[in-house]
């Protein structure tokens, strides 16, 4: 084969296979939008879109041969050399050894079996002359488009693959989707914290508004009790049908519904009865937007990432549903672009908010930046 | 292994390096410190044997660490997107640092530097025993070779290096081997076992390897080949 790839990479059609649920007698996904039958402006794409099927779950319907692998393997490598630290000095974006890191985790995505891959780096191996057959999850030349991606267009690794690693589990994301931060991750470990003392929040009904892929909603989903419940909402149709999916993934169709609209919109029947509400609204001041990394802003959704001028318009909203939406001792949490913000909106919650809410914390993130504002409605 | 574990541990490339926020008083070592740190032989434990830390849950050995993450510089959260999982944990009674980077899970980079953190709490903390009436405790025993006249029937089959009780079983073996000052030929006596025979077991653990081996260079005597 030979290794050419000035060819523009989009007319390698990279196909995407279509999901189909393991389970067919399980509910269709519109069944888990409650609304869409009954109260409908007709939406513009009638058949609620199905995610992409992450690399890793696809069958492996494709095949190489070791030293093909070989190849591709140092061509890789090679990008991610030429990269240095050329992005990161620009946009404090991935260097070398990151991207390495991420040809590692792409072809344990991609091979059916990840035993053959510590041999990949090493030129002499006695027991593998070269010609043996590897099974792949997608063709080679998809593998060359893809990594190609990656470092051309700084197409998030994430996306490339079609998951993210998060707490202990695999999310699928998709373009259309806030990949999760490990940031929020500590959203689910407060929330553990807060059920861990009080029944009534640990069987309670929670919210989490803005889901994206459904992270928050599955980390709490599996750790409340019998008769708990998650609510976990979003604006957009892509983040609700990949949320859907990790849910069901999971095996939490039980104890969390997605459901489509805009912050309170979705849950306009269960107001005032929330145990816990949760969010990772978007918080970027409009103006940072056009600097970001440019795997984030050049590829993540814009809807997940604008905060407005100041960046708190949906935080604000939040903080104004929140009173009405949680029910007397409720517990809350919400993320913010960090020291300011929290500053604002605790002070907003303590002392302009007519005595609403009590315990109002600022907690800090893994790199100590005041990141999150927690407390209960009174 | 001890050597692939050093060579791992500072192979990324990480710009700053952050405590963790009910730690942030520590001032964050460098890697040479680090290095520095694994050098050191044999902790003193006052309190503690380090067979009592290695018989501790996951989650109690856990609580006696330290956690830090590696994070850029920035404003983090929705601004960034990059896989930094390292994690470093230090174990706070002996100083021992393992740190775990190669997954893109933080949950699976820490389950790993707990492993780590076993293994090198078995090699680096040493506790004294008495050599008179000397016998073999069972995960001492489970780790020797069935030739062993002084191990039972009921003992089972031999631990190996991959098996997670196999730590335990060498934390007991280089406690031995420093009681009798680093002679293979005595340790095998009391453990009923030909010098050949301890010999081989030794070298089949790199890490275990090493460690004896400094123990002998630092008394003078030949390493194990």
């Amino acid at each position: 084969m030979t290794l050419c790839f000035t060819r523009t990479i989009h007319s390698l059609p990279f196909k995407h296979p279509r999901l189909s649920l393991s389970n067919p007698s399980k509910r269709p996904i519109s069944s888990f939008l409650p609304h869409s039958s009954s109260q409908s402006p007709p939406l513009l794409h009638p058949i609620s879109p199905k995610p992409h099927l992450p690399l890793f779950l696809r069958p492996p319907t494709s095949s190489a041969t070791f030293s093909d692998l070989q190849k591709f393997h140092s061509w890789a490598k090679g990008l991610a050399f030429s990269v240095g630290s050329k992005f990161l000095d620009s946009d404090n974006g991935p260097d070398t050894d990151l991207l390495c890191r991420e040809i590692k985790w792409l072809l344990e995505d991609a091979v059916e079996h990840t035993s053959i891959l510590p041999h990949l780096g090493s030129s002499q191996n006695p027991n593998l002359t070269g010609s043996e057959l590897i099974r792949l999850k997608l063709d080679l030349d998809d593998l060359y488009s893809l990594w190609n991606q990656r470092i051309e267009e700084r197409r998030p690794f994430q996306y490339i693959v079609g998951c993210e690693h998060w707490r202990d589990f695999v999310l699928c994301v998709e373009e259309g989707v806030l990949i999760p931060r490990p940031e929020t991750e500590l959203i689910v470990d407060m929330v553990e914290e807060v059920v861990s003392k009080e029944k009534g929040l640990r069987n309670g009904l929670w919210a989490d508004l803005g889901t994206g892929s459904g992270a928050i909603g599955i980390g709490i989903g599996r750790i409340l009790e019998e008769g708990g419940r998650v609510i976990a909402t979003d604006v957009s149709e892509v983040a609700v049908s990949v949320a859907t999916f990790n849910v069901q993934r999971y095996g939490l169709q039980d104890k969390v519904q997605v459901r489509q609209g805009s912050w309170f919109e979705p849950i306009e029947d269960v107001m005032g009865k929330l145990a816990g509400l949760v969010s990772n609204p978007p918080y970027i001041p409009r103006d940072q937007i056009p600097r970001l990394q440019a795997e984030v802003g050049k590829h993540e959704p814009r809807l997940a990432l604008d905060g407005g001028d100041h960046g708190m318009d949906d935080l604000l909203h939040l903080c104004e549903g929140s009173s009405i939406a949680l029910g007397s001792g409720g517990f809350f949490a919400f993320e913010t672009n960090g020291d300011e913000q929290s500053e604002l909106l605790a002070d907003i919650m303590t002392s302009k908010s007519e005595n609403r809410f009590r315990d109002v914390k600022i907690k800090t993130d893994m790199a100590g930046i005041h990141r999150f504002v927690t407390g209960f409605r009174r | 292994m001890a050597q692939s574990l050093l060579k791992s541990m500072f192979a990324g490339g990480y710009s700053k390096l952050f405590t963790s926020p009910a730690n942030r008083r520590i001032p964050s070592p460098t890697p040479h410190q680090f290095q520095f740190q694994l050098r050191i032989n044999a902790f003193s434990t006052s309190s503690n044997s380090s067979r009592d830390f290695l018989s501790l849950s996951d989650e109690l050995l856990m609580d006696q660490c330290e956690m830090n993450t590696f994070k850029a510089s920035g404003p983090g959260g929705q601004h960034r997107n990059k896989r930094e999982s390292a994690v470093r944990l230090k174990h706070s009674p002996t100083g021992i640092i393992a740190q775990a980077v190669e997954d893109r899970s933080q949950h699976k980079n820490r389950a790993s530097a707990l492993a780590r953190l076993r293994t090198l709490l078995a090699l680096k903390v040493r506790d004294a025993i008495d050599l008179d009436g000397y016998t073999p405790p069972l995960e001492l025993l489970q780790i020797l070779p069935a030739k062993s006249t002084i191990r039972g029937s009921d003992v089972g089959s031999q631990i190996g290096p991959n098996n997670p009780k196999f730590a335990l079983g060498m934390k007991a073996l280089l406690d031995l081997i420093y009681a009798v000052n680093g002679s293979v030929s005595e340790a095998a006596k009391l453990l009923g076992l030909s010098t050949g025979a301890l010999s081989r077991l030794i070298l089949s653990d790199d890490s275990l390897r090493m460690e004896v081996n400094e123990l002998r260079a630092s008394k003078g005597m030949k390493p194990l080949k």
